[in-house]
């Protein structure tokens, strides 16, 4: 017993390493694609305002700008592991403060579009397996079809079109009803799809078959015996779900006017506020690294086959 | 004693509808209180079917017909009305499928799967259903009771096959209904769960019905027999009557092919043993790769050693994981040897040499488990006979008509030429991977398991043609098997692998002698009553 | 309560003949790149033309589809937009196929080490969404078709490396494999006759599923204000542009959103029926082996 806990835990910690390396690794590639960009942001702020070429040289000697690359690394990183991500260049205020301010946005809007997305997709492919009926199925294929030909701003802009614009039902923007409905349903069409096949590849797997053989309840042969089996799938859908979020969350925020992380990032960019795209950039990756790396982890812990 | 009136389940015209047509047909028969009826028929059969059927666990899209009448316990058996199944199965009637790993729930321990089937019976829940958990464990002859909070992966196959029996005695049925119970096990454990079902049937007066493959198996469990093929019952009656003396001409052959493999082969002609061996092994020793990065390897095999000699057959006998297949594939250069080496004619393998030369390839050909697997589904026959040739740079018009030679010799119709693998039979798909292995002309013929797929009947017909073939071209054979009557059927010497070594070696007629390794003797143990079958 | 626990048969589609929502869609592609490659000359006005006394009108007998914001021409702009999208789109699953596929099977075919590598590699940047990467590598990049396309290649390449991993890896296992070196069959004539064939089916069956993603992502990136550059006009950035001026001017956003949809829709069936197509099980579903004599 204690081996296989001894096991588990050194898998933990390899795993938790693995995320580490990765987060690190990602930050490095962002800090350098931002270098590639054509242009600093004294260049930026020399187009704005009257400058001098010395003022500018003072500007970047303070900024760090005129050091390597790999220095400016270091110590963005030094700095960034302390919660100090520097100044925004536009609005000469503290990034961390910014991605403070735009978190609990981004993050209700999240968490809510996965919540009703999964809420979505588990139901109907339960009920697609469940009910025997072709009905439910179609509803999986209808989702599904919605979902990829339907992309979220396209939904998004036509939404605010009709809700708003048509039916005059007001307010659209700032509101966050839409939005998570629009990217709930198609977080549900991305997984709802390989969800249902795998379920109906349980139904049909030797152990329900015995489960049912025991002459079980069939609500407890679907809760007892179905759903702990697609519980692995389940999770890396929802890893998907929530890479797909990365984009619903930009767009949404974009078009309906939610101030968080994705309208921050998308204003700096426009604004060449480097400081700020970095930040949020590495905000989100290193969230989706340990989402993933914690998925992994939980797969692990739930299946005890994985373990020997 | 109530004296029975009727038999405890009869089915009267049972089919299966499936989209295309039906897969079961007017399939009727009875089983009595406490009596043992064996249902037989080779894969596709429809034997799996019927069983289903009766329990009402078909697979989706598969429908019982109109006409079906079936009666259990003096009432109709309700076969569409679920709930009323429902009620009936664990309680009244019981199933141990074939598979137990994929059979038990691998995310439970498996006490827990025992309790929840005790729990259908009635049993409240605390220290009463604990103690009737551990109860049938040790009726299964799992005494102790750790069983009960191991999870499935953690059991071998036998005990999670246990476990299966214990869950479905929990409901005391009156019918059990086994379902290839001992295919899925490894040879020497298959006998212990025979007998170990043979006994519960007994001692609780089940009755059973025991659907196999194995003719032995059904003539040592059962009371009465009924034959399926293609669907139908072909021929039934009481075991010892059908298997002495059968009616139909399918049935002969079905009896005859087991009866074939007891019987020595047609001898071989004389062939000097002045001929030096063409293939000598000698210490060898194979690793596989450690699982994770920094894990040591794994020995596969230790310590072998033997020869073979021109126109001889070594056979290999070992159960799954044993190594056999490691060996084979070893002599065939598909495996660098770890220690040790293997002389091949032309060349010799040796941990720091394990290549064999491009030119020297071709001496040593293997014939593999799977035939669909050895053959590129994308490819025609005439491509995939005509592989070999086509390499050696023979053109595409001489390589067809040479391929079409070839398999003429295999006993296939040239017409498959243009045919893809999949539009044949298993038993014709390996006769093409024969006849292409052939047209490497090949000293050694190394075939791993190269009949294990195959119904018996097509099995003894591949068998009978590699010695035919064997008798024509003059190659030496090294035959791994898990099937001591097979393997002693076709070897003239037999080595018994287990654990990574050879543990026992002898002639193939003294397989069953005196003096035989413990392992030996389990392995052979499974073969219950051969003369009888 | 009863609950039957079993789903509808799978209607088991018939592969070899062509469903007629896979002809319509293939039709419907057709007349895409078709409308892509005239535009220039049917298009009723120049997609650039500001016409300032016709500001966001209505369609009517001069402007079909009506005009935008800044007085051009939606119809026309529609036409021509059709030609950056469909570049962008088939250039990114170009890029994406020929880097991500090349390289993977490079690394592949010279062995464990620069397999471990290069993989070891894409592992550690995988978490990246591909929007995210592909709105960084624009960035980094600057705007226009090309920089774009290489973008969104660069950023969906990874997709094609796992592919061709797993169908490496699938073939390499294959009993038939093994067969073919004990003929003597070496590297060159198990990759030609073996894995290449099997390979190439899988990366098609993944360009086809990415082609529409990347089209949707330009989208996305030209929505964001990020993608194409404004005198090579897209459907994404229409949409975009329309965006500010739902209210007074609705006919403008409406056509590029139908024109987006009905080509990721028509490509993803098209993707769809490949897969099925390429499936190497297809074979032996479709129909039943002999039975034994």
């Amino acid at each position: 017993m204690s081996r296989l806990a001894t096991d588990t835990l050194a898998a933990v910690a390899l795993r938790l390493a693995k995320m580490l390396l990765q987060a690190a690794a990602i930050v490095v590639l962002v800090f350098l694609l931002v270098r590639v960009v054509p242009g600093d942001t004294v260049d930026v702020l020399a187009a704005q305002g009257d400058l001098t070429e010395a003022q500018q040289q003072a500007m970047r000697h303070e900024l760090g700008l005129d050091r390597s690359a790999g220095a400016q690394l270091v110590a963005w990183s030094a700095a960034a592991l302390s919660g100090d991500f520097g100044q925004s260049i536009r609005f000469h205020r503290p990034v961390a403060d910014m991605l403070a301010t735009a978190l609990p946005t981004t993050l209700t809007f999240a968490s809510l579009s996965f919540a009703v997305g999964i809420v979505i997709a588990f139901t109907i492919a339960i009920a697609a397996v469940t009910s025997g009926t072709g009905k439910a199925v179609a509803l999986v294929d209808a989702v599904n079809i919605w979902s990829i030909a339907f992309p979220t701003f396209c939904v998004g802009v036509l939404g605010i079109l009709i809700v708003s614009v048509w039916l005059g039902w007001l307010p659209v923007l700032g509101s966050m009803v839409l939005p998570v409905v629009i990217i709930g349903i198609d977080n549900a069409g991305q997984i709802v799809k390989p969800l249902h096949e795998e379920l109906r590849e349980a139904t049909a797997a030797a152990h329900v078959r015995t489960a049912r053989a025991k002459g079980l309840h069939p609500i407890r042969v679907v809760v007892v015996h179905l759903l702990p089996t697609a519980l692995p799938i389940a999770l890396t859908l929802s890893g998907l779900v929530l890479a797909g979020l990365v984009a619903g969350t930009l767009t949404m925020e974009v078009l309906f006017g939610l101030p968080g992380i994705g309208s921050l990032l998308l204003n700096a960019i426009h604004g060449r506020d480097y400081p700020v795209v970095q930040a949020a950039i590495a905000v989100i990756v290193v969230a989706l690294v340990a989402i993933n790396a914690a998925t992994d982890i939980l797969h692990r812990l739930i299946d005890p086959r994985v373990s020997a | 004693m109530i004296e029975p009136t009727e038999p405890l389940l009869s089915v009267e015209a049972l089919s299966v509808e499936a989209p295309h047509g039906p897969l079961v047909r007017g399939v009727s028969f009875t089983v009595g209180r406490g009596r043992t009826l064996a249902l037989v028929g080779e894969s596709g059969s429809g034997k799996s079917l019927t069983a289903l059927a009766t329990l009402g666990l078909l697979p989706p899209g598969l429908t019982v017909g109109s006409g079906t009448r079936a009666r259990f316990d003096g009432r109709a058996l309700p076969l569409g009305d679920e709930p009323a199944m429902r009620s009936l199965r664990g309680r009244r009637i019981a199933i141990v499928f074939q598979d137990p790993m994929a059979c038990l729930n691998p995310f439970m321990r498996v006490g827990v799967q025992i309790g929840e089937s005790l729990q259908r019976a009635g049993v409240p829940r605390g220290t009463a259903r604990r103690d009737r958990t551990l109860a049938l464990l040790r009726e299964v002859e799992l005494a102790d009771p750790a069983f009960a909070r191991r999870y499935p992966h953690e059991l071998s196959g036998g005990q999670q096959q246990r476990v299966m029996i214990a869950m479905a005695l929990a409901g005391a049925p009156d019918l059990l209904i086994a379902d290839e119970p001992t295919s899925a096990l490894d040879t020497s454990v298959q006998a212990e769960v025979a007998r170990l079902l043979a006994r519960l049937q007994e001692h609780r007066g089940m009755a059973m019905l025991f659907i196999t493959h194995d003719l032995a198996l059904a003539h040592r469990l059962a009371d009465d027999i009924a034959v399926m093929r293609a669907g139908e019952i072909v021929e039934t009656g009481p075991v010892a009557r059908v298997l002495s003396s059968p009616r139909l001409p399918y049935t002969e052959r079905l009896v005859s092919a087991r009866r074939r493999l007891l019987s020595p082969p047609p001898a071989a002609p004389a062939i000097g043993d002045e001929d030096a061996p063409l293939l000598a092994v000698e210490n060898l020793a194979v690793d596989y790769p450690g699982r994770g990065l920094f894990a040591a390897p794994v020995r596969a095999l230790a310590g072998a050693s033997f020869t073979l000699a021109r126109g001889r057959t070594l056979g290999v006998l070992g159960e799954s994981g044993s190594g056999k297949s490691t060996l084979a594939a070893a002599i065939a250069g598909l495996r660098r040897p770890a220690a040790g080496r293997i002389r091949l004619p032309g060349c010799t393998l040796t941990p720091e040499r394990p290549t064999i030369p491009p030119a020297r390839r071709r001496a040593c050909q293997l014939v593999f488990q799977n035939p669909a697997g050895a053959l590129n589904p994308r490819l025609t026959i005439a491509q995939l006979a005509g592989e070999p040739l086509r390499l050696s740079g023979v053109g595409r018009t001489a390589a067809r008509e040479k391929s079409a030679e070839a398999l003429a010799a295999v006993g296939l119709d040239p017409a498959v030429l243009d045919r893809y693998p999949h539009q044949l039979s298993g038993g014709q798909r390996q006769r093409v991977c024969i006849a292409r292995a052939l047209l490497c002309d090949p000293q050694i013929l190394v075939c791993d398991e190269a009949v294990s797929a195959l119904d018996a009947t097509v099995q003894m017909q591949i068998l009978v043609l590699l010695k035919e073939l064997q008798h024509r071209h003059r190659f030496a054979m090294l035959f791994v098997g898990h099937d001591p009557e097979v393997v002693r059927w076709i070897a003239d010497e037999v080595v018994v692998v287990h654990g990574g070594r050879i543990v026992d070696r002898c002639a193939a007629a003294d397989l069953d002698g005196d003096g035989r390794h413990p392992h030996t003797r389990s392995l052979l143990a499974a073969r219950f009553d051969r003369a009888a079958a | 309560m009863s609950l039957a626990l079993s789903s509808a048969p799978l209607r088991e589609k018939r592969a070899g003949r062509w469903p007629v929502a896979v002809l319509a869609a293939g039709a419907t592609v057709v007349a895409i790149v078709a409308m892509a490659a005239i535009a220039p000359l049917v298009a009723p006005y120049d997609p650039l033309d500001q016409d300032l006394l016709a500001l966001n009108q209505a369609p009517d007998a001069a402007h079909w589809l009506g005009t935008d914001h800044i007085g051009r021409d939606v119809l026309s702009r529609l036409l021509v937009g059709t030609r950056t999208t469909l570049t962008i789109g088939f250039g990114g699953a170009a890029v994406a196929l020929a880097i991500g596929g090349g390289l993977g099977l490079v690394a592949l075919a010279l062995g464990r080490l620069t397999e471990t590598l290069l993989f070891g590699a894409v592992d550690l940047i995988r978490a990246i969404p591909p929007i995210l990467l592909a709105l960084l590598l624009v960035v980094a990049l600057g705007a226009g078709a090309g920089p774009v396309a290489i973008a969104l290649g660069l950023s969906y390449a990874p997709f094609f490396a796992y592919v061709a991993r797993a169908a490496w890896h699938r073939e390499m296992a294959q009993d038939y494999v093994t067969a073919a070196r004990t003929f003597g069959g070496g590297p060159l004539h198990v990759l030609r006759l073996h894995v290449l064939p099997n390979l190439a089916g899988a990366l098609i069956t993944q360009a086809a599923i990415v082609l529409p993603r990347c089209i949707v992502t330009e989208s996305v990136l030209s929505f964001l204000g990020l993608g194409s550059s404004p005198d090579a006009p897209t459907w994404g950035r229409m949409v975009a542009d329309a965006s500010r001026t739902i209210e007074i001017a609705p006919h403008a956003i409406v056509a590029p959103v139908i024109a987006i949809v009905v080509l990721t829709t028509s490509l993803s069936v098209i993707g769809d029926d490949l897969r099925r197509r390429f499936d190497p099980l297809r074979h032996a579903r479709a129909t039943p082996p002999e039975v034994e004599p």
